[in-house]
């Protein structure tokens, strides 16, 4: 009963999507459908597993788990907001599977921290 | 064009003024204001009561997952049920097209399970409800007297008051509760999530919700630009007690994305297909379920209009707090006695939707202008938040520059900010910004942070400001 609504309306979007000026392929907003971190106004194009779907997303705050630049441009930990840097130890194969994740820190506290010693 | 149609259908119809009756729920007319009018030119009689087949799903603590189906017409159906008389009763309604067992209304149960133990009451018409809007929308009337005669059976049998009943209806659904409210005196509230607009935007009280159907009503507004032509199905106008309009109430954020990622959803091609269709109407009730587990994420701000609130005109909240948007909003019963009170919020674009509100205050120090932005990020005993941007431009030292923000979580007491500031072309002078003071008010107790700076810094590097 469902199916062939969807169906229908799948089509209409389609031909809406191709026909429409905005936000299909660059300046994507956070939760639209992306390849690459390239075309997301936030900067990280994320999804949660190999096999789920990438959408746009926010940038990792401090604190908040990171991944450094990867080649794929598609992340399952956004990279970190400017100013942080993602503290993160690289291994080979993480590298390769783009899962070296890290923490955000501010590069300063570690100046601050060593200042205070 | 529009205008001879409903003319056309006014004199088709010119023999308005019949009337059904149905046992149990009395009669109903296609009388004006029911028909015959500029808001309702097509007259319908609403279906008989076992067409409709207003059905009643009871969730209850003991049966989070699985409902019990009762009914007033065999009372024996709610003492066999988990149905406890002790406690409160919360119906939720659906509206146009949809259906009781729709997951949003189940789900709705849970999150209210998990704070509070309630009679969950899920209202099933669905039979009523897949059908032309003008039909539908005089089905409506049926489903209320249904709820009412549901109501009566209760207070007859169990000696149960009107007044533990909680009514919450999105859509046509919202304005059942108004013909509840009618028939019986005295139920305790009612909730209107985008009430909507088609035949009832402008009717006299007695057609649609309305804040004298019950002893406490409460609206969210999510949908409400005019249907023709853009599309908006929630009523515009303040009918409850408390009215909220969230973002503004006609466009919400999220609700833009391209039709592929829209349809293709987190949560399924069928709530992407849904949101598709009517994302904004659609809100309202992904606010309302939000709303329950996030009690202070939603204060809604008391202000004229939505552009005043969106500069700083109605910030702070007022003394004794702000009402909060949808399941707590109870709280601020009485306390609004003016005629209309309309108020205002920000929501997130993805659920969690709660979001808090402060306002900053940059003022920068340095020695040469530069065009670019400001970002700062809250840091304080709940968390911290990602940086938002506070002003864009040309950026000049000793210069005072204030933004509200709503941010995605509640930082409590802030104990420090960050401040960071870029422009996205190479200089070579390399210049140094730095803010010199920050201040940080909390929107909902008005306490006011300061923060000084004494150094600067260059531009994508963060600099830590301290109280003061």
């Amino acid at each position: 009963m469902k199916s062939p609504w969807v169906l229908l309306l799948l089509t209409l979007a389609l031909a809406e999507a191709f026909s429409s000026q905005r936000g299909l392929i660059l300046n994507l907003e956070n939760g639209e459908l992306c390849l690459n971190s390239l075309q997301c106004k936030n900067g990280c194009c994320h999804r949660g597993s190999g096999l789920s779907l990438a959408r746009c997303a926010d940038k990792a705050a401090e604190f908040q788990e990171c991944s450094r630049w990867h080649l794929t441009g598609i992340y399952y930990r956004c990279p970190c907001e400017n100013g942080l840097s993602c503290e993160v130890d690289r291994t080979i194969i993480g590298t390769i599977t783009n899962t070296d994740y890290g923490i955000c820190e501010d590069p300063a506290r570690k100046l601050y921290v060593e200042e205070k010693h | 064009m529009f205008a001879f149609w409903s003319l056309a259908l006014v004199l088709l119809d010119a023999t308005a003024g019949k009337e059904v009756c149905y046992d149990r729920l009395g009669c109903f007319s296609d009388d004006i204001p029911w028909a015959g009018t500029v808001q309702r030119p097509i007259a319908k009689l609403p279906w008989s009561p076992t067409r409709i087949n207003t059905r009643f799903l009871l969730y209850t603590k003991q049966n989070p997952n699985n409902f019990q189906e009762i009914t007033a017409i065999n009372p024996e159906t709610i003492d066999y049920s988990n149905f406890n008389a002790s406690k409160i009763t919360r119906f939720i309604t659906h509206g146009f097209v949809d259906q009781g067992e729709e997951n949003w209304l189940s789900d709705m149960c849970k999150r209210m399970f998990q704070v509070e133990d309630v009679n969950c009451i899920c209202i099933d018409w669905s039979s009523g409800s897949r059908c032309p809007y003008t039909q539908a929308s005089n089905n409506i009337r049926v489903v209320g007297a249904e709820v009412a005669y549901f109501v009566n059976v209760l207070q007859s049998k169990y000696g149960y008051s009107p007044s533990m009943v909680h009514f919450i209806g999105h859509s046509l659904g919202a304005h059942a509760g108004g013909e509840m409210g009618r028939r019986v005196p005295g139920i305790g509230r009612i909730t209107g999530l985008d009430p909507a607009q088609p035949y009832f935007q402008g009717t006299p009280t007695e057609v649609r919700l309305d804040k004298s159907n019950a002893d406490f009503v409460d609206i969210i507004h999510t949908d409400s630009a005019p249907t023709i032509p853009y599309m908006g199905f929630g009523i515009s106008q303040a009918i409850g007690h408390l009215d909220f309009y969230p973002n503004g109430g006609e466009y919400m954020p999220g609700c833009k994305k391209n039709p592929i990622s829209q349809i293709v959803d987190i949560d399924g091609i069928w709530e992407g297909t849904r949101d598709f269709v009517a994302c904004n109407h659609l809100r309202s009730y992904k606010y309302y379920s939000d709303s329950i587990v996030f009690p202070d994420g939603f204060l809604g701000y008391p202000c004229a209009a939505y552009n005043l609130f969106e500069t700083d005109g109605c910030f702070p909240c007022p003394n004794g707090g702000c009402p909060k948007m949808g399941h707590y909003a109870i709280e601020s019963k009485g306390r609004f006695t003016s005629s209309f009170t309309k108020l205002y919020l920000n929501t997130g674009d993805a659920k969690d939707f709660a979001r808090w509100r402060y306002k900053i205050s940059v003022t920068l120090s340095g020695r040469s202008s530069v065009r670019g932005y400001i970002n700062i990020a809250l840091y304080g005993s709940g968390g911290n938040t990602k940086q938002y941007q506070i002003f864009k431009g040309k950026l000049q030292p000793d210069e005072t520059y204030t933004h509200l923000i709503d941010v995605q979580l509640n930082v409590g007491s802030v104990t420090k900010v960050k401040f960071l500031w870029n422009n996205n072309i190479i200089n070579p002078t390399l210049p140094k910004l730095g803010a010199a003071k920050i201040t940080v008010q909390d929107g909902e107790d008005g306490t006011v942070y300061n923060f000084c700076g004494s150094d600067t810094v260059r531009e994508d590097v963060l600099q830590t400001l301290t109280p003061c």
